[in-house]
């Protein structure tokens, strides 16, 4: 009884805290780069093309939406979004990874403008 | 000769991309206005969180990401309804578009 009045405080408190990420996680940049390993191959090479099952431009992720790179991510984890290399990749994130990635990726820093 | 060669070269690299495309950016523009702004913006870069922005995005990503939608590939209820009324011209036009407005998307690395 006297844990709901506290849990609610504290949640008032910390939803404008995390209302750009998704549900409660909090996504960390810094984390979020060293987990880059798998994406960078594709996302962070300008003009990177798609070998399979179709040829077009890698997307630009980089200051995309932390909220919708979550939300792609966890359509491709569960088959929703049917792209083999992400769909093998995401199968491998943790809700926390996702946020950290989408975190490093939609926040600001180094990059190219690109074409 | 090594010029010519070049320029022969660069013209046969941009008759290929054009004739792929073919993409008329003001009727893209004007489908935008009619379709996608709403949510979107007319620039592609919506500030709202759950729309991805689309300014300055790959072309041929975009319109695969149409035709996806068009086709039932990808799903969403929203972008389902509005893709399957696109033609392929369209979804050329505005994929071409979106491409060209100012980007705030970055190859980040």
């Amino acid at each position: 009884m006297k844990l709901t009045p506290l849990c609610t405080a504290l949640a008032l408190l910390v939803v404008p805290a995390t209302a750009w990420c998704q549900g409660s996680l909090i996504g960390n940049p810094v984390a979020g780069e060293q987990k880059d390993q798998m994406c960078g191959g594709c996302h962070g090479i300008d003009g990177w093309r798609t070998a399979y099952p179709e040829v077009y431009g890698v997307p630009k992720i980089g200051g995309q939406h932390p909220a919708y790179i979550v939300k792609a991510l966890q359509e491709y984890k569960s088959g929703e979004r049917t792209h083999p290399s992400m769909r093998a990749i995401a199968a491998s994130l943790s809700d926390q990874d996702m946020a950290d990635l989408a975190a490093y990726y939609g926040g600001s820093g180094a990059g190219v403008a690109s074409k | 000769m090594k010029t010519s060669l070049f320029g022969l070269l660069a013209a046969l690299a941009v008759g290929a991309t054009t004739a792929a495309g073919a993409a008329d950016l003001k009727a893209g523009e004007a489908k935008v206005k009619e379709v996608c702004q709403a949510c979107h913006g007319l620039d592609g870069n919506t500030p709202t969180p759950d729309y991805p922005k689309l300014g300055g995005q790959r072309p041929d990503y975009l319109a695969k990401a149409l035709r996806d939608y068009k086709s039932g590939a990808r799903k969403n209820a929203v972008m389902g309804a509005f893709a399957a009324a696109l033609t392929p011209q369209d979804i050329d036009n505005l994929a071409a578009y979106y491409a060209a407005q100012p980007a705030v998307l970055i190859v980040k690395h």
